[in-house]
């Protein structure tokens, strides 16, 4: 890229605003999906199986404390280990397959959208490639496609499994004690508010730390595209200082956004030991009035730890779901540029007759 | 043969079996790193310690209101303060939680920062043929991706680290006086996930490693493709790129998709294994279990104990490895990173170097020999003298050397014998910003930075002050130019600013060069694909810029070799012909010969091929 300047501007394309609504966004992701619906389906079935045989392993213990070893049934472990056994290889079995395929998925689909972009960067019009547009066109095929991929990897099994987790989590409880259950989830609606509204904060210290990165590697890249004048003019340190000030910005965006986005983590710890402490509270005394056995308070509290992160999770991933969403944009604007110039038909063979 | 051949190639070359010593070196740079942060480290320690303690309290509390509270006998007076003590153990768990995650994070923003400063200030001694053969994009994207990366794992690894190791520790310290046997039997399979843990990680290393080899080698195809999309064109090589294209990122999917076989196989076992062990607890607490009821009871709490620590006990272990997957991701590039960080400068102040001034600017060169590779010379014996004030121009055939001859006078380079006297003064006695501060610079690339066309003109020198800048901006024939502009030298250039054309951009690059009135300049004029205004521009400039000053000009046009006092003609790396223009036409030499086949036959007055470096 020596030779000109206006090194690509990374800040202008965040602010930039998603004009596509998502649903249209999802479903030609989904169009791409389809060639690979095979690996969709079990991946997605694995997911959501594997999150509910996680589940399972709870209630088991509950089973075991209360029908086996308090009433001194070991007759039962006959059928309970291997049922338990079981449950906990099913598990892993449908994590495997759950991981693998939804690898399988995310690295095709994206390298299919990624394959579609090249093509058609070899046809549309010279005029794209303008001075000072390079940086903004490569960064599609290379960074746009990487957040869409990690977030195909990654951000979208844990939807699934936090949301089954949570609704499977909610149905075993309610199934077990519906009364505990409802007492249990007195704390969730302030938990729910109270990781959103902080959450607003955490995302715009987040926006802000991309848009110092991008800052920083606009400087970055612009300092060593004009590195040989910099060294026949010996200025590197003057050149150095500029950097380290981009930098510093950086450093204190990012710990700042720290900060903020962990600052609900205390919170909702707190309000699920409020919700542990309430379990505990009236499950102690419907246990010593005879209405619960111990093995499902103890699964009660088990539960309860297990709905209470997913659901932080899902919140939190509100950003990766975001900046993928984008990203996804993006790819498809390139893909979807109309051809200006179009080849004429090959050469007919015209046979004479 | 396709255009993306020499990367298939790579693809398919590369080795799968280094990456794990590789990791390790890297892992322990990166300790080094951490050296200045001991107190970060010690408030991590203490930090990660206390909150493994608040964790384990809950089930051990619970455990008490088992026994005590429930019974026999039933004593729901100790309900209250049991409930108070998980509370505000939960309520240290979140504190301590919430400053790790902050303590940590600060850390590792310290610590990439470290790392990129390292980085960029090894960039800056790089010399000029690694900027031709690295693209800046795959440069910029170490040091903000792959460092992205490594900050990932350097947010958690130590705490998360640390808290396995103290929270079995607690655990162990907790249930082992209550029954070794069961203890034993719970941790049995301690070793067993230890050993599908490293499993993982030497399985997938190489994979991930091959991974970014691959997508880094990618990315600047796809950034060569792009920015040379018009050549591409002229040469009908569209579907080559995207043949070639697609068959390495085939190699990278299949690639990415073993790693994630490997990773689906190993990940999900360590806790699947540590649940399995609580069936065995159950079993053997199940037929040990004494018939007498008040004892039961214990009993039955101590199983609950032993299952839920166990539970817990889960989580540390699917941090650690996906720790170790982070770890994984990272290390290629921060090895990358470092690698570069490490490499030695290659033009240097010498240790008795000084600042001199320079006086009249003559320039002796005497047997210069220098080369790019040990004993592959790209000049050799390279003898002349230009007096104060004289202009050569440089003739030659590309390859011949003659920008490698430039760049050894402002030290771009060192020579490999000989010497290069300024004044009588060898230029290795300079300290190097002396040196090059002194000397005027017009790089074949024009460069503009982002900022005000003043800024640019007085890059070599920010403390100029305006006259400075106007003389030398008239010097370069742009201050009309300049001047008719709306907000004139406050203009900015670039993304968006005005936009110059090419003549415009070289001639402030001339400028930028005059700015410190400098005695010696040096100019590569091999700007090719100039209208006929431009070209009539530059050289006028060319012209003014030169008059008083020693110059070395690489020349393309006849005008410019034309008003040089002297001519160089270099031919493989020596000097063929120095002279006047007349003595050199007397000669009867190559210098005659390109002179009539060049300068009067042909109606473009161009030495050479549209290029020549």
């Amino acid at each position: 890229m020596s030779g000109s300047y206006g090194t690509f501007s990374a800040k202008q394309e965040e602010k930039r605003r998603r004009t596509t609504p998502d649903r249209v966004l999802i479903r030609r992701v989904y169009q791409y999906a389809l060639a690979y619906k095979r690996n969709l389906r079990i991946g997605v079935a694995a997911t959501i199986i594997g999150a509910f045989t996680g589940l399972a392993a709870p209630y088991m213990h509950a089973i075991a404390i209360d029908n086996i070893i308090e009433p001194y049934n070991f007759a039962a472990f006959i059928w309970w280990v291997p049922l338990f056994a079981a449950i906990i290889l099913g598990n892993y079995v449908f994590q495997y397959i759950q991981t693998y395929q939804m690898r399988v998925v995310g690295e095709k689909v994206v390298a299919k959208m990624r394959d579609d972009m090249m093509e058609k960067l070899q046809v549309i019009s010279l005029r794209y490639f303008s001075e000072g547009e390079a940086g903004r066109i490569i960064s599609r095929p290379t960074n746009d496609a990487n957040t869409v991929r990690i977030f195909l990897r990654l951000g979208l099994t844990s939807i699934l499994i936090d949301i089954s987790s949570i609704l499977g989590a909610f149905s075993i409880m309610f199934y077990l004690d519906l009364r505990l259950s409802l007492l249990a989830m007195t704390v969730l609606p302030v938990a729910i508010i109270l990781v959103w509204v902080l959450g607003k904060y955490s995302r715009a210290a987040y926006r802000r730390t991309l848009i110092t990165t991008s800052g920083l590697t606009a400087r970055m890249q612009e300092d060593l595209a004009g590195m040989k004048v910099t060294q026949a003019y010996a200025q590197e340190k003057e050149t150095e200082k500029k950097f380290i000030k981009s930098q510093d910005e950086n450093v204190k965006a990012t710990i700042r956004a720290i900060l903020i986005g962990s600052s609900y983590t205390p919170f909702v710890i707190g309000l699920r030991l409020i919700g542990t402490a309430i379990i505990l509270f009236y499950g102690v005394n419907a246990l010593l009035a005879g209405t619960i056995q111990l093995g499902i308070l103890v699964a009660f509290l088990e539960y309860q730890f297990s709905y209470f992160m997913p659901l932080v999770d899902l919140v939190t991933m509100y950003d990766q779901y975001q900046s993928a969403m984008s990203a996804i944009e993006r790819m498809f604007d390139v893909i979807d540029t109309k051809v200006e110039v179009v080849d004429a038909q090959p050469d007919r063979s015209i046979t004479l007759q | 043969m396709s255009i993306a051949k020499p990367l298939l190639d790579y693809a398919k070359s590369l080795n799968p079996q280094r990456g794990f010593s590789q990791s390790f070196s890297a892992f322990k740079r990166l300790l080094k790193y951490h050296r200045r942060y001991p107190w970060y480290i010690a408030a991590i320690t203490v930090l990660a310690l206390i909150r493994s303690i608040f964790f384990a309290i809950e089930p051990l509390y619970t455990y008490f209101i088992i026994i005590y509270v429930i019974g026999p006998p039933t004593n729901t007076s100790l309900l209250s303060g049991y409930l108070l003590v998980i509370v505000l153990a939960g309520t240290g768990y979140a504190i301590s939680n919430f400053a790790l995650i902050y303590v940590h994070g600060r850390m590792s923003q310290y610590i990439v920062r470290d790392i990129r400063t390292d980085y960029y200030r090894s960039l800056q001694g790089k010399s000029f043929s690694f900027y031709d053969s690295v693209g800046v994009g795959d440069l910029t994207s170490r040091a903000t991706v792959d460092l992205q990366l490594v900050d990932t794992f350097l947010r958690t690894w130590l705490g998360t680290v640390l808290n396995a190791v103290f929270f079995t520790i607690i655990i162990l310290i907790i249930i082992y006086p209550i029954s070794p046997i069961m203890t034993l039997i719970s941790m049995a399979s301690m070793p067993l996930i230890f050993y599908f843990t490293t499993r993982l990680w030497t399985e997938t290393m190489p994979l991930f490693m091959n991974m970014q080899l691959i997508m880094g080698k990618l990315t600047s195809y796809i950034q060569q493709n792009i920015v040379g999309m018009k050549t591409i064109r002229i040469f009908r090589q569209e579907k080559d790129v995207v043949d070639g294209f697609k068959g390495v990122e085939d190699i990278y999917v299949n690639t990415a998709i073993s790693a994630g076989k490997i990773q689906s196989i190993y990940t999900p076992l360590g806790p699947a294994i540590l649940t399995l062990g609580i069936a065995l607890v159950y079993v053997y607490a199940g037929y040990t279990l004494s018939p007498n009821t008040a004892i039961a009871v214990i009993e039955v709490g101590n199983i609950i104990l032993f299952a839920r620590y166990m539970m817990r006990l889960t989580m540390p272990i699917r941090d650690v490895s996906q720790t170790i997957g982070t770890w994984i991701a990272a290390y290629a590039g921060l090895e990358r990173v470092l690698k570069m960080a490490d490499a030695p400068r290659e033009v240097e102040d010498t240790p008795n170097a000084r600042d001199v001034k320079i006086g009249k600017g003559k320039l002796e060169l005497e047997n210069v020999t220098f080369g790019y590779v040990k004993d592959r010379p790209v000049l050799t014996n390279v003898t002349f003298t230009v007096q104060p004030g004289e202009k050569i121009a440089i003739l030659g055939a590309t390859g011949s050397g003659k920008s490698s001859l430039i760049y050894l006078i402002p030290r771009f380079y060192d020579i490999q014998s000989g010497s290069i006297r300024i004044d009588g003064t060898d230029i290795r006695e300079f300290k190097l910003a002396s040196l090059r501060r002194q000397i005027g610079i017009v790089l074949q690339d024009v460069f503009l930075f982002s900022g005000t066309i003043r800024e640019n003109i007085a890059f070599g020198k920010p403390s100029a002050s305006m006259d400075e800048i106007v003389q030398a901006a008239k010097s370069a024939r742009i201050h009309d130019f300049i001047a008719s502009l709306p907000s004139g030298y406050d203009t900015p250039v670039g993304e968006r600013g005005v936009t110059l054309s090419g003549g415009q951009k070289q001639r402030i690059t001339i400028a930028r060069a005059l700015v410190g009135n400098p005695k010696i300049l040096i100019m590569d004029d091999s700007l090719s694909f100039v209208d006929a205004k431009t070209e009539q521009e530059i050289q006028s400039a060319i012209e003014e810029a030169t008059k008083t000053r020693t110059t070395l000009i690489i020349a393309q046009r006849f005008s410019t070799i034309k008003t040089a006092e002297k001519i160089l003609v270099l031919e493989n790396g020596s000097v063929a012909e120095f002279g006047t223009h007349e003595e050199l036409i007397a000669r009867d030499g190559v210098y005659k010969r390109v002179y009539e086949t060049q300068f009067v036959q042909k109606a473009s007055p161009m030495l050479e091929e549209a290029g020549g470096s």
